[in-house]
């Protein structure tokens, strides 16, 4: 029984580690886009225009109060009666690309948002210009503020990166249902996909913690 | 050097600057003075511009302030403001809160700045904190960083607003000092406190301000002694007796 678990386990590994390949591959892409895309956004939020904040206020809305599977049936299935025809796997980085940077958008605002104005003050009146106060005083701040829930924000895309696998893209979700129609192990087959997921997000909660725990002790001594 | 028109500011509603005229000539040593809410504080920001003003002209170092196409980053660089709080930057060292604005404004090389930085340090009596963050530093201590921050960028003009309200009071006369020698070395310099002492040593002149309106000027002892108005006397008579 138990060497019939086993053989059967080595046999569909290949297949999981592929599948694990590909989330790590669609999540590792959209985490660099979103990151990037979240800071850009965040920063325009707290920035002077009223017109420009609003807007990406109501994008983060919309991304935070719609389903991610409906925003990937979405770039999937109607973006392409608008011209728009994606394959499923760029499709599947855009649609959580869209949706990761603004949770980050949010986190970065609040980071932005939590340094005192008279930092901004003070780094103005000594001469340094708007991209220099951000990026040399106001920024490395923020950072405290910003990385814990940050790296929280990769392990939820991480999670939800599992929602692809509807649209077709084989990642580690579509791997397990591909392999369970064919042997009679469920059990097997879904902790197997939930250990993989765990694998890669139970560094990243350590991380965000200890960064959290160093972050708020080193306020302290400053 | 400073030249206020007819600058007036409204914050909403409230008018907290009223038809201000004021000249400050190079190299004179103006305090400001008026109760809480008086405008005082508004008053030299506007001077760097960390607040606009939406009435009346305002000229510093030959620049028109109420022209809003101005090089603001130039202007400010040549004006040191000391703030209230201190505002130094806590993830820097004390050094590097004097260095940055030289490295990244006036583009000078890490060695030079940091040289100078070390001078600036020395001057207000700090050279052995170079290394230490704000969080290490004493308020006074952190109020002469700051003070050195300004210095740094060879600035024309040195503003101050409430350097030592928010200071324990052993720790007033060490930022009081360094104020003192830099008045003496002929730094223009306007300077919002309720120090008399201060005011009576180096100020050539003293303004008090009430409701958002120049209220009085004077020589500092004349003002102290004998002020001429009634809002100047019951101001004083309350510093006097706190």
């Amino acid at each position: 029984m138990i060497a019939e678990y086993a053989s059967r386990l080595i046999q569909i590994i290949p297949f999981f580690l592929k599948g694990l390949l590909m989330t790590v591959v669609v999540s590792g892409i959209s985490l660099v886009l979103s990151t990037a895309l979240g800071f850009i956004l965040g920063i325009l939020r707290t920035g002077r225009s009223r017109l420009v904040s609003r807007s990406i206020g109501l994008y983060v809305d919309v991304m935070r109060g719609t389903p991610f599977v409906v925003q990937i049936f979405i770039v999937f299935f109607i973006l392409p009666e608008w011209g728009l025809q994606l394959d499923a796997l760029p499709a599947a980085i855009l649609a959580l690309t869209a949706m990761t940077s603004a949770f980050i958008c949010e986190v970065v605002a609040g980071g932005i948002r939590a340094v005192p104005k008279g930092q901004w003050e003070a780094a103005a009146a000594s001469g340094l210009n708007k991209f220099q106060q951000l990026k040399l005083v106001i920024l490395p701040q923020a950072m405290r503020t910003i990385l814990p829930p940050l790296v929280g924000q990769y392990v939820l895309m991480i999670k939800d990166s599992s929602v692809v696998s509807v649209i077709g893209v084989t990642e580690l979700t579509r791997v397990g249902w591909q392999t369970v129609v064919r042997i009679p192990e469920g059990l097997m087959v879904f902790t197997l996909v939930g250990v993989l997921y765990f694998v890669i997000c139970y560094p990243l909660i350590r991380l965000s913690n200890s960064l959290e725990q160093r972050l708020s002790q080193e306020s302290v001594r400053l | 050097m400073i030249e206020f028109k007819n600058v007036n500011k409204w914050f909403g509603k409230l008018h907290v600057l009223r038809d201000i005229n004021l000249e400050v000539p190079a190299g004179e040593v103006l305090v400001i003075c008026g109760p809480s809410g008086s405008g005082k504080s508004t008053l030299i920001r506007c001077i760097n511009r960390l607040e606009k003003f939406q009435k009346g002209e305002l000229y510093v170092d030959g620049q028109p302030l109420h022209d809003h196409s101005i090089n603001l980053t130039k202007l400010r660089a040549d004006i040191g403001f000391v703030f209230q709080q201190f505002h130094l930057y806590p993830h820097m060292t004390a050094l590097q809160n004097v260095t940055l604005a030289p490295i990244n404004v006036r583009k000078m090389n890490r060695d030079e700045a940091e040289e100078l930085g070390r001078r600036m340090l020395a001057r207000v009596g700090l050279s052995d904190k170079a290394d230490a963050y704000p969080a290490q530093l004493s308020g006074g201590q952190q109020q002469r960083v700051a003070i050195a921050r300004g210095l740094a960028m060879s600035p024309k003009i040195m503003l101050f607003d409430e350097p030592t309200s928010a200071l324990d009071p052993e720790m007033i006369g060490e930022v009081l000092d360094v104020m003192i020698q830099l008045a003496e070395e002929g730094m223009t310099m306007c300077v919002v406190t309720h120090e008399m002492g201060f005011a009576r040593q180096v100020a050539h002149r003293v303004i008090f301000m009430d409701e958002g309106q120049l209220v009085e000027t004077g020589k500092p002892d004349a003002f102290f002694d004998n002020p001429e108005t009634e809002r100047a006397a019951q101001f004083i008579s309350k510093i006097l007796t706190h």
